[in-house]
């Protein structure tokens, strides 16, 4: 109890984390119904791993000297940011591209995608020890190590997510579960499914420069998979993930705090003894029905 | 081929080739298809009546010629699009309503969500196919014949001047399949609302429809019924 009123906290010292953990919480897990809703989970596996390779080139390129930077350590985060960010707007981009063309972006293109990335990322590294040592922070999900600067980006670039993908829900919705009704009904399927994609792939270059990319996966997926089996409508599905992606970001942190263990792995091992519940009570479920 | 009523056409086809991906499934196809008439699409698996109904739907481009639509106004027809129903996710926890509601999208501009005008018009439209009691339903839960009165009910939400539906009897119960087959005929009669329809039933068809068009071997061809509805 008293951890939980420490961390609470407005003088917390490591507010600043918890603050970011619990957007990311909140607001991953409703970019993450897209993703699972569109059958787009592996997608949601390899984008952060891609979006990663964005920031070990940008961290390498800086620690080889081809990039100057002025002002310390602001600089570094701004310039992984935008690795990470041309890496997954690249990335959604050419899905984009790819399902427009019909070609089907399947689980061995998304599997040598995130085999590739991952050694594209550690080759860069490997000449780089500074730059090394920060992409392994990021990559083990070193939450603790949010600064100020992270948590503002972090909040502006998720309040205009949010807000876009609020403000189109129709449309976003419509061409995700329907695309020949859409059609039918003139609607610009490209360009939905491109906004759509380019969220995601925003969503995902923030959250891995705050928090990794083991966590960014963890809650973009975990929660809408914990949560599909009880949700009636797309409101409830929506805000249910949020609110569990929400809550397990501050539980997590609780308990990694308390216990002394890095932060984001706790949130996923969190999640996922979450979503196993869920999945055993939709079973049970099911067991009872059929007995009927 | 020239068409086969008086009425103006809302569909003209010259030369026109379907197909998918460059790939002719139906060549040289030339005829008009006119308003206000009850025309079935009948064919073996296969034969390409799916695929014609998608290029005049504009889902998938013509493989070559020209296609075109034409409205009473001279503009773009609206048309109502019933799928085969299983093209939907199941996955998606979107109720019967909800479903329904998506027919009114095409009115709406972007950004703009649906308001009480829309959601009463989803009713109605839900209520004429005798769908009312399922509207808060989850749509992937509902039977074969729910699901298509719901799907029917989404596409007269969109207010069409033509409805297309693809095999909307495929898989479901001699039953429903009645039921699915009279509520069409009504909604011709009683809208006088044009509707093209893909079915691989015969005889079937040849009760309801006023024509049919039938494709096999690459071909197409009309035949026009005297009396629909008479057994």
């Amino acid at each position: 109890m008293n951890v939980l009123t420490e961390v609470l906290s407005p003088s917390f010292l490591l507010r600043d984390a918890l603050y970011t953990s619990v957007v990311i919480g909140l607001a991953c897990p409703v970019v993450g119904v897209f993703l699972v809703l569109r059958r787009m989970v592996f997608m949601g596996v390899a984008l952060p791993q891609i979006s990663s390779t964005g920031v070990a080139l940008a961290l390498s390129l800086h620690a080889l000297g081809h990039i100057h930077l002025e002002h310390g350590s602001f600089d570094t985060h701004a310039l992984a940011f935008v690795g990470s960010l041309i890496f997954s707007i690249l990335a959604v981009t050419a899905l984009a591209f790819l399902e427009r063309r019909r070609v089907a972006w399947n689980e061995a293109r998304i599997g040598a995608l995130y085999v590739l990335s991952t050694a594209a990322s550690l080759l860069l590294l490997a000449k780089c020890p500074t730059a090394e040592r920060g992409w392994l922070n990021l990559f083990k999900g070193e939450i603790i190590a949010i600064s100020n600067s992270d948590l503002k980006l972090t909040g502006g670039a998720f309040a205009g997510v949010l807000f876009l993908l609020w403000l189109f829900r129709k449309e976003i919705i419509l061409v995700s579960y329907d695309r020949e009704l859409a059609m039918t009904l003139r609607k610009a399927v490209f360009g939905w499914d491109l906004l759509l994609y380019l969220l995601i792939g925003l969503a995902i270059s923030v959250a891995v420069i705050a928090v990794g990319p083991l966590v960014t996966f963890g809650f973009l997926l975990l929660p809408p998979l914990a949560v599909r089996p009880f949700a009636g409508t797309m409101r409830q599905f929506v805000i249910a993930s949020s609110v569990l992606g929400g809550l397990a970001s501050v539980v997590g942190f609780v308990l990694a705090y308390h216990w002394d263990l890095p932060v984001g792995p706790t949130d996923v091992a969190l999640l996922g003894v979450v979503c196993g519940l869920g999945n055993g009570v939709q079973w049970l479920r099911n067991r009872a029905l059929s007995f009927r | 081929m020239s068409n086969i009523s008086h009425n103006p056409p809302w569909a003209c086809l010259t030369d026109a080739t379907v197909g998918y991906d460059g790939r002719p499934v139906l060549a040289g196809l030339t005829f008009e298809l006119p308003r206000g008439r009850f025309t079935a699409v009948v064919g073996e698996n296969g034969s390409g009546k799916t695929t014609l109904l998608k290029t005049l739907a504009g889902i998938v481009p013509p493989v070559g010629g020209r296609v075109e639509l034409s409205g009473a106004n001279g503009e773009p027809p609206v048309l109502g699009y019933v799928p085969q129903r299983d093209s939907l996710d199941p996955l998606w926890p979107v109720s019967a309503f909800e479903v329904a509601l998506m027919g009114t999208y095409g009115r709406l501009v972007a950004g703009k969500g649906a308001g009480e005008a829309e959601r009463q018009l989803a009713r109605e439209c839900l209520a004429q196919t005798g769908a009312a009691d399922m509207a808060h339903k989850a749509f992937s839960v509902l039977s074969g014949g729910q699901k298509q009165r719901v799907l029917i009910a989404r596409a007269l939400a969109t207010q069409p001047d033509i409805l297309l539906l693809d095999e909307p009897t495929a898989g479901i119960d001699p039953e429903t399949t009645i039921a699915v087959m009279e509520m069409l005929s009504r909604l011709h009669r009683e809208k006088q609302l044009t509707i093209l329809m893909v079915n691989h039933d015969l005889p079937l068809a040849r009760k309801h429809a006023t024509d049919v068009l039938r494709v096999g071997d690459g071909k197409v061809s009309f035949e026009t019924l005297p009396n629909p509805g008479v057994t």
